[in-house]
């Protein structure tokens, strides 16, 4: 009996002694194999007499059971450590650079662009589109602006042949949408696109640049409206807080006119270097649809009335962004592109 | 415009309102003013004499002076002066201690050891216009008459310096404020303030018959008017007139010369006066339909065309209607009798005429704005009491007048509740009323009604819009409340082409593109080397610039250049993309180039290195067309066969949707690279037209896949130009309906492979929708391929 006492301490101690996976399993064999110390005691059961078989067997038993539960658990824990010990030799060094999966960029006015588009689909407009290659006729006449108007000294065009031009301004594209619609309100739209100037290129004059104009055209639309739709457009454009100021202005293509300025979102109003101590940046041109040109184009101007508006996004892009050259823009390097990897 | 404050305050009470307040009114009223320009700028000035001059010991230009500014004998100052002109007995302005000048604070402090306190002034050193000095005045002090008062203290005042000057920017509708009178008027409104002009209209009634006579052969002379002065005596003109003129930017000349561009200025009206005795007949003929060539005043010759509008006398051209006089019939000196011409032409003609002749005189500029009907009485009749007054003129002829007196008033009606529907506001009538009054409207109300009548020179005033703007204005903008329209609901959505170019910018982000926006005016050289370029290139009637004389073609170049600029700046890895419309004379298109100038992905520390080849762009145009829809049979990937010019003749291929060509893409050809300094460079440009308007394969579900797939990888030996596509092309035939998917893995040309060959390793997958294919299905599948290709293709099964 005492033998099998013996030989259980002999075999838990050798368990806990056992440093690694490999040890506790000359363990096991030791003990537990077909030649081990256990099933050896198993074999001294024949000697015995037979009353005391069943006694010694169980006891032999509880032994092994003993042992081999000793030997689960050890097990389980060298196998934690040695899992342990293989993570730790796989340790690497966080501090290093991910794999450089870089994305591209939009260009800078195209941001712009699209982020107007998406505020104006939001209010349920539209967005137009039409040729850079325009008909005098769009470009002007239907804009109320006659030849030999003085206005169109405002705008020095480049002219293909008498009746085609490079258009000077996305309204163009606003006249052939009104023509289109056959006197049909509501009208709800804005025209993106590029536009054309005789201008000598320098930090703030490019012969090409970008616009976008909104048009709205139905019954009882009034300036108040334009101003609260402008209003809104400040808000999601230069931040939450922003007032818009009208000043009187001319266009040929609206009656009354006005100049848009928004109050600096860089000072709050307050006065700096980017609104010259003013309070107010002048951002765009804006106006009710001249009767005139509603009427030319079909529609009753005793019955609707307009409002109509133009941003540069050039304009919009350098203040919002600080840029100070607009040859930015048509220079792409690609250490100014890079700036622009996310909306602001 | 050049507005003088103190020739406005002659008409306008200006009392109480400084010259910034009134810019301030005026910007808010629509008249911006753009700057604001004392005419002279000093404080602590005096007039003085020179007492005593002499040299200065430690110089050889500076003088000290004694000078005097009073009769006492601390009046008595002693001032260093550098200017060469500085000598005893001159009247002087002097600068006292601690006088404010443009330049500075004058200090009390010796120069070179002299005791100097104060400064003897130049004008432009009192912020005077250099461009109104003379060369003498620039040279050196300011040389003061005689009888100049020593010791009075307004001295801007003594000068008529005692100006300031406003910057007006006049938008084109309101170009009737270039006339004093009508500015007066406005900011009359403005102000609410009475405005006073010289009563003088009934004038033009003054004089006895005579035998002059005017007439208008052409429609673009509507109206002539014309007067004989028997006699005026030329001289000096007086200081306030010549005061005023150099305030608006003009130089004086004579009294007679001076008056008519006085009232030019005061009335809109641009005048010629004619010296009598130079005409050859007492007759004047306005014509449209003369050819010739007219010398004009300095020698230049002007090729006069038909529809330009000449003045005639007796038969000879004498003048360009509205442009410019002729030399003969000049005043001058010794003129006695003149013939005033006060005429209304054509704007539009007259601006043509000035533009083409590139003659744009004071007089042309204000005709080809436009100018108002009543302009003409108006400025005859002030002609006549100004030359009356200060050319001692007499002997006036009647006034005589060709073609139609065009003076009836406009009405123009609108009513409150329109105005403010328009408006969105809810001004009272007595607001409107009140505000239309000052304007010179002289409102009329009849309930909700208003009936205007609006003066002549308010041409801008046409219709009831145009009554709102004023009344907006000048209440006010700043009362206008923000509302939102009030309208049906509409969609706000994008069209599908709309969405399509998105879906572009995202699937070029995503790879690491950066969008460029170039110029769309380009060179002949460009257009010359255009990639698939639309037919007829659109030239402009004008460049401005040899660089951009055409609109583009095709997006190749400009593309290239944006790289070369780029490489030259040190930039590296420069992947780009443009999206933009390109142009022929019969159409548009629009494009989408690609750009790949090195990696599109590179990172040595992580062995990551995706080359912008051949293969990169095939992924992402492959990548671009799946986004749309578009993948699969319906694309086809040919042989470049259209354009070897710009591309590596093998290493470019063409790209199809359907039949219809998208365009080509591949490496640049080396040769044509190397024009823009490029290495390998890989490009793609595409009709975007094409994808835009593609129609799309719908997005369907299929069951997913229940019965496991079995791979196998063989490798064949084939010749070298055998294209991989039709290797997986005789797969897929004899594979049926079991090959599930096929890979190419690996291609090798070299030892053990015989010459002219080429080793394919690829890998196929089985698979049935229905059942797990046994083993001898997938052998005799696989047996098939292997012979079809043997049979085909002559492959052998590498061992």
């Amino acid at each position: 009996m005492d033998k099998i006492k013996e030989v259980q301490e002999e075999a838990l101690r050798a368990i806990q002694e056992a440093s690694d996976l490999d040890a506790l399993l000359q363990v096991r064999i030791r003990y537990l194999g077909k030649k081990g110390s256990i099933q050896a005691l198993m074999g001294e059961m024949k000697s015995l007499p037979k009353e005391e078989k069943p006694a010694f067997g169980q006891k032999v038993n509880t032994c092994k059971q003993e042992v081999t539960a000793a030997l689960e658990e050890r097990q389980k824990e060298l196998q934690k450590k040695a899992v342990a010990e293989r993570l730790e030799k796989e340790k690497i060094d966080i501090t290093l650079s991910g794999d450089r999966l870089t994305l591209g960029t939009t260009h800078p006015l195209i941001m712009i662009q699209q982020e107007i588009e998406d505020l104006f689909l939001g209010m349920g407009y539209k967005i137009a589109e039409g040729p850079e290659v325009e008909q005098d006729f769009y470009n002007f006449e239907l804009a109320n602006i006659p030849k030999d108007h003085p206005a169109r000294d405002m705008q020095d065009t480049f002219y293909i042949d008498p009746n085609t031009l490079l258009r000077t301004h996305t309204t163009a594209m606003q006249m052939r949408e009104l023509e289109k619609a056959k006197g049909e309100t509501p009208i709800k739209l804005i025209c993106p696109g590029k536009v054309y100037r005789r201008d000598d290129d320098d930090a703030t004059h490019s012969h090409q640049f970008m616009q976008c104009e909104g048009l709205v055209v139905g019954e009882h639309i009034t300036l108040a409206d334009l101003k609260g739709t402008l209003e809104f457009m400040a808000n999601r454009m230069f931040g939450e807080g922003r007032k818009i100021r009208f000043r009187p202005s001319y266009f040929p293509f609206t009656e009354p006119s006005v100049e848009v300025d928004v109050s600096c979102p860089f000072c709050n109003g307050k006065g700096c270097s980017v609104c010259k101590g003013s309070g107010w940046i002048e951002i765009l041109g804006a106006g009710m649809v001249h009767p005139h040109v509603l009427e030319m184009n079909g529609f009753d101007s005793e019955k609707c009335s307009g409002f109509a508006f133009g941003v540069g996004l050039e304009r919009v892009a350098m203040l919002k962004y600080g840029i100070d050259d607009i040859r930015n823009f048509y220079i792409n390097d690609v250490r100014f592109l890079k700036m622009f990897d996310r909306f602001d | 415009m050049k507005l003088s404050y103190k020739w406005l305050s002659e008409y306008v009470d200006m009392n109480g309102i400084t010259p910034q307040e009134l810019a301030d009114k005026m910007t808010t009223a629509g008249l911006e003013v753009e700057g604001i320009e004392p005419m002279a700028q000093g404080t602590n000035l005096v007039i003085g004499e020179v007492m005593e001059c002499w040299n200065h010991p430690d110089s050889d230009h500076l003088h000290v002076t004694k000078t005097r500014i009073g009769d006492k004998p601390e009046d008595v100052y002693q001032i260093v002066c550098g200017a060469p002109n500085c000598r005893k007995g001159l009247k002087v302005i002097v600068a006292l201690p601690g006088a404010e000048l443009p330049g500075g604070t004058i200090g009390n402090k010796p120069v070179r050891g002299q005791d100097s306190s104060g400064m003897l002034c130049a004008l432009f050193e009192l912020g005077v216009d250099k461009k109104v000095l003379s060369e003498a005045q620039l040279a050196g002090i300011e040389e003061l008459p005689a009888d100049a008062p020593v010791g009075e203290r307004d001295v801007f005042g003594y000068l008529g310096l005692d100006d300031t000057i406003l910057d007006v920017s006049l938008t084109p509708n309101r170009a009737d404020c270039s006339a004093m009178w009508n500015m007066a008027k406005e900011v009359g409104a403005i102000l609410h303030r009475e405005v006073k002009w010289p009563d003088c209209m009934d004038r033009i009634n003054d004089g006895t018959e005579g035998t002059f006579k005017v007439a208008s052969e052409t429609e673009k002379c509507p109206a002539f008017t014309g007067k004989v002065v028997g006699h005026v005596k030329v001289g000096p003109s007086p200081k306030w007139m010549k005061d005023y003129l150099q305030a608006a930017g003009m130089n004086s000349i004579n009294n007679v010369v001076d008056i008519s561009n006085f009232v030019m200025l005061e009335t809109g009206q641009p005048l010629h006066f004619y010296n009598l005795a130079k005409l050859p007949a007492h007759e004047i003929t306005v014509r449209d339909d003369i050819e010739m060539k007219m010398t004009a005043l300095d020698g230049v010759e002007f090729d006069i065309k038909k529809g330009d509008i000449v003045i005639t006398t007796g038969g000879e051209p004498t003048g360009i209607a509205g442009i410019m006089g002729g030399e003969e019939s000049m005043i001058d000196e010794n003129t006695e009798a003149i013939f005033i011409e006060a005429a209304n032409f054509d704007y539009a003609s007259v601006r043509r005429t000035s533009i083409r002749l590139n003659l744009l005189t004071e007089a042309a500029q204000r005709f080809a704005k436009g100018v108002e009907p009543m302009a003409m009485e108006k400025a005859v009749a002030r002609s006549v009491e100004l030359l009356e007054k200060y050319a001692d003129a007499s002997g006036f002829e009647k006034t005589v007048f060709c073609g139609a007196k065009n003076t009836e008033e406009r009405i123009v009606k609108e009513t409150l509740t329109h105005c403010n529907d328009l408006l969105g506001t809810q001004f009272t009538m007595d607001q409107v009323a009140e505000t239309l009054k000052w304007l010179d409207f002289r409102p009329e109300i009849s309930g909700d009604e208003i009936t205007c009548h609006i003066p002549t020179y308010r041409t801008d005033i046409e219709r009831p819009a145009d009554i709102d703007e004023e009344v907006i204005r000048l209440i006010g903008f700043d009362t206008l409340p923000s509302t939102l329209p009030y309208m049906s609901a509409t969609v706000g959505r994008m069209s599908a082409a709309q969405n399509l170019r998105r879906v572009t910018r995202d699937v070029m982000m995503s790879f690491g593109l950066n969008e460029i926006v170039t110029y769309t005016l380009v060179s002949q050289e460009y257009i010359d080397n255009a990639f698939l370029p639309l037919e007829n290139p659109i030239a402009l009637a004008m460049p401005m610039s040899e660089a951009r004389k055409y609109i583009r073609s095709s997006l190749i170049n400009s593309v290239l250049e944006c790289v070369q600029y780029n490489e030259a700046h040190q930039n590296t890895d420069n992947c780009f993309y443009e999206i933009s419309k390109v142009y022929g004379k019969d159409r548009e298109e629009e494009r989408l180039a690609v750009v790949l100038a090195g990696s599109l992905m590179k990172d040595r520390l992580h062995g990551i290195d995706t080359k912008g080849d051949f293969y990169a762009m095939k992924g992402i145009l492959n990548a671009l067309l799946d986004r749309f829809g578009l993948g699969g049979t319906r694309v086809h990937i040919n042989e470049n066969k259209i354009d070897t010019v710009h591309f590596h003749p093998y290493r470019s291929a063409e790209i199809f949707l359907g039949n219809q060509r998208l365009g080509v893409f591949g490496e640049l050809h080396p040769d044509y690279a190397e024009r823009f300094d490029l290495k390998r460079t890989v490009y793609a440009e595409i009709n975007l037209d094409l994808l835009l308007s593609a129609k799309a394969s719908h997005v369907k579900f299929t069951a997913l896949d229940r019965y496991p797939a079995v791979s196998r990888d063989i490798a064949i030996v084939v010749e070298r130009e055998t294209p991989a596509q039709k290797i997986l092309d005789v797969i897929r035939r004899a594979g049926k309906k079991l090959v599930r998917n096929m890979e190419v893995f690996d291609i090798y040309e070299g030892e053990h492979i015989g010459e002219g060959k080429k080793s394919v390793a690829l890998s196929i997958t089985y698979q049935a929708p229905d059942h797990t294919l046994k083993d001898d299905e997938i052998t005799s599948a696989h047996e098939a391929i292997l012979n079809e290709l043997k049979k085909q293709l002559n492959a052998e099964l590498r061992g």
